[in-house]
């Protein structure tokens, strides 16, 4: 399983080409990662994917942190 | 008309900068190899004009993966003649840069893949960035928000008269003053199962050689990449002394109107056009000294382009097919053929037709076959024509 948080920043490292140090819990997915719609939706359906979960559309939001959604994760697998 | 042309970004088959690429046509090479990216054995023309290990700078990796191949072309070619023109965007006003882009087909490798999976994985197993990828103004959308280009834009899709159309219309929104720059040319990537497939199907597809204007012709082959020009004011180009290769002087379009693939027999239309923007220029058919031809390869094709430029110029004049090197880029093809002869200009050599072996008596031009030739070209015409009867004609200037 290993430990959630880490994983859920992997993934935005591989999808976003992001440095693994930019992705702090922090970040703005917007103002800091520069994410727009298109990249929430990627994340969303590889969230799904990676956790085998369901996230609703538009549950994840630009103003979000990655602390927001490493939350949404959490909740889901319980 | 007088536009300047100050810069010029190309990518295709032989080269991926202008200094290789025109080394590369002036030998009259072929860079013509078997597709391997598919099983293409079942299609009728297993060849192509292909770019392989294509150096992607400066699209970043976070981009890549949301668009097509043709706006990577598209991309790379811009930051080319960007860089060509020495222009610094920094300086310029954003709303008075446009950009006019050619594409015949949009970008269908990201299409394709993507609907597989649509229909293999359902709703979840297709890429978000699909949408924005594949349609054919996405090359012109990507170039805008890379370089932050604001000014009036937009993208021609005319089949394979896409890209002369959009320098044309280009220079025409700069001669009325409407913006000092404009990025204007042609993107295309055909080197895909679906996209082959649409060529194939019409029976224009060469078997074996693309080889126009010679009796043993059959059709043409395909090529991917893109060709941009940076096209200016001459005013503002004079001022902020760029190099100025050469002038857009005229441009003329008309259609046949007689069916859904084949042109006029007798190439009614592309007389009108050729007249048109010889007017334009304020030209004599006398003043051209070569002429880059459409050479589409299919049997009527041929002949109606001949009898076309037969009637204007007579049969000395200079006229080649250089796209037998690497193929026919398709919506990309008028903006390879305009630096094609612009650089021909520079040099004082016409590039050749190759492949060229056995005469047609219906096909009895000039056609510079098999090697290049010395000679001063101050003037040339530059001819593409689409299915379904489109012409378009630029001619250009030296500088």
């Amino acid at each position: 399983m290993g430990n959630i948080e880490e994983r859920v920043k992997k993934l935005f490292v591989k999808l976003f080409d992001m440095k693994p140090e930019e992705v702090n819990l922090e970040a703005n997915l917007n103002d800091d990662l520069g994410m727009d719609s298109t990249e929430i939706v990627e994340l969303t359906v590889a969230l799904e994917k990676e956790f085998k979960i369901n996230i609703e559309d538009g549950e994840i939001k630009k103003r979000h942190c990655v602390s927001d959604v490493v939350n949404i994760v959490k909740n889901r697998i319980k | 008309m007088k536009v300047a042309i100050t810069g010029i970004g190309i990518v295709a088959p032989p080269g991926v900068c202008k200094e290789d690429f025109w080394q590369n046509v002036k030998a009259g090479k072929s860079f013509i190899s078997p597709i391997t990216r598919f099983d293409a054995s079942k299609y009728p023309s297993q060849v192509a004009g292909q770019i392989e290990n294509l150096n992607t700078n400066p699209i970043p990796r976070r981009l890549l993966k949301k668009i097509d191949k043709f706006s990577i072309f598209a991309l790379i070619a811009t930051e080319q003649a960007i860089k060509d023109a020495s222009l610094n965007l920094a300086k310029e006003d954003p709303y008075n840069i446009g950009i006019f882009i050619g594409n015949a087909l949009g970008g269908w490798l990201y299409a394709e893949t993507e609907l597989r999976d649509l229909y293999v994985e359902g709703r979840d197993g297709v890429s978000p960035y699909l949408a924005s990828a594949w349609f054919p103004a996405a090359p012109q959308g990507q170039i805008s928000i890379f370089y932050g280009i604001k000014g009036y834009s937009k993208t021609v899709v005319a089949d394979r008269a896409s890209a002369l159309m959009a320098i044309g219309y280009a220079a025409k929104v700069i001669e009325n003053k409407k913006l000092n720059i404009a990025f204007a040319g042609g993107t295309e990537a055909p080197v895909t199962p679906y996209a082959l497939l649409c060529c194939s199907t019409e029976g224009s597809l060469s078997k074996g050689l693309y080889r126009p204007f010679d009796k043993e012709r059959d059709g043409f082959v395909v090529g991917e990449g893109a060709g941009i020009l940076v096209l200016e004011d001459v005013e503002h180009a004079l001022k902020r002394g760029a190099n100025i290769y050469g002038f857009i002087t005229g441009y003329g379009s008309f259609c046949d109107g007689v069916d859904r693939i084949m042109p006029d027999p007798n190439g009614k239309g592309l007389i009108k056009a050729i007249k048109a923007a010889l007017d334009m220029a304020g030209y004599k058919p006398t003043d051209i000294d070569y002429i880059c031809a459409d050479g589409v390869g299919t049997k009527l094709g041929d002949i109606s382009e001949t009898r076309a430029i037969k009637e204007v110029f007579g049969k000395k004049i200079p006229v080649s097919a250089p796209k037998t090197m690497f193929g026919y880029l398709l919506g990309a093809a008028g903006a390879v053929d305009v630096i094609i002869a612009l650089l021909a200009m520079q040099e004082g050599i016409i590039p050749p037709t190759i492949n060229y072996q056995t005469k047609d008596p219906e096909c009895d031009l000039d056609y510079v076959p098999n090697k290049s030739r010395p000679k001063e070209v101050k003037r040339a015409l530059i001819i593409s024509r689409g299915r379904g009867g489109i012409n378009a004609v630029l001619t250009i200037e030296r500088g």
